[in-house]
């Protein structure tokens, strides 16, 4: 294995900037920055209603949120390796490790869709339900929609790939795509503790 | 390759490797923390920690953040710290 190959997260000497275009990350603070307000309102607002976020926190699935984490986390995993095939100049790799995190971010949206089919026809649960509800159904789809907005990103990555257009010397678009699909990842990972777990 | 460093390997496991795997094991803790059912605020702040060292990690090594010099290495950083912050506050006061 040559020193190219065994280089993983390589990233330029005294880079100043992060990885991808400047744009996307003042967009990803902004979307977290958003989140952020979105986490603290739930928390603060908890604060008043102990019982009530306690009690029907233990009708949401742990073990579907366990599979999403699970899911996010190994597609992360897969972009950050495709982000390492490109720099190799190697576009097939590049491109099969974006596949293989798209499938993972189906997982998670086909898990996270049961888990909406059984809270919004099976339950009947809606936004005005109660408060805990509204934030679960209002954070959760704010981040279901940010996962399809990321698989749409990568999926243009990958085409771009197919097609030539990145190589080790110009692959900004793909540390581009990674960026935006880590801030997704790292989202979640605040997510789930917050509204599954914590009581 | 002038340009490039070599990560370099632990027990022959590339970091972001490491990393993953590190992921995936506080991943099940929370898990099986949240299966317990237990309603105590040092468990909730111990799982807001380990969620606060995930999301470190990510930024640092996923997102690459790590190999970044000056003020652009901080802000996934910054922006756990202050959630973070207001998450521990609201459930310290939730608890008095």
């Amino acid at each position: 294995m040559t020193a190219q190959a065994e280089a993983i997260n390589i990233a330029p000497l005294s880079n100043r900037y992060p990885p991808g275009d400047l744009a996307i990350w003042i967009f990803i603070l902004a979307e977290l920055s958003v989140f952020a307000i979105f986490f603290a309102a739930y928390a603060f607002t908890r604060m008043h209603h102990v019982e009530l976020f306690n009690q029907y926190q233990q009708t949401l699935d742990k073990r579907a949120a366990l599979i999403n984490t699970l899911a996010l986390i190994t597609s992360s995993y897969f972009v950050v390796r495709a982000v390492a095939a490109i720099r190799e100049d190697n576009s097939q790799h590049c491109v099969r490790w974006l596949l293989a995190a798209l499938a993972m971010g189906t997982v998670f949206l086909v898990v996270k869709l049961g888990e909406y089919h059984h809270h919004f026809v099976v339950e009947g649960v809606n936004l005005s339900t109660n408060t805990f509800y509204m934030f679960y159904i209002s954070l959760t789809f704010f981040h279901f929609m940010h996962v399809i907005m990321g698989m749409v990103i990568l999926a243009a990555v990958a085409v771009m790939a197919k097609n030539g257009k990145y190589s080790a010397a110009e692959h900004t678009g793909v540390e581009t795509g990674a960026s935006y699909w880590h801030m997704v990842d790292l989202v979640w990972l605040i997510l789930f503790p917050l509204v599954y777990v914590m009581r | 390759m002038s340009q490039v460093k070599r990560a370099r390997r632990v027990l022959g496991i590339r970091p972001c490797t490491w990393v993953y795997l590190f992921l995936i094991t506080f991943t099940f803790v929370t898990f099986l923390v949240g299966k317990m059912g237990i309603a105590s605020l040092h468990v909730s702040l111990l799982i807001l920690l380990l969620a606060l060292i995930k999301g470190h990690l990510v930024g640092r090594y996923f997102m690459g953040l790590g190999a970044v010099r000056g003020p652009w290495r901080w802000p996934v950083s910054i922006w756990l710290l202050v959630p973070g912050l207001l998450i521990s506050t609201a459930f310290y006061l939730s608890y008095q």
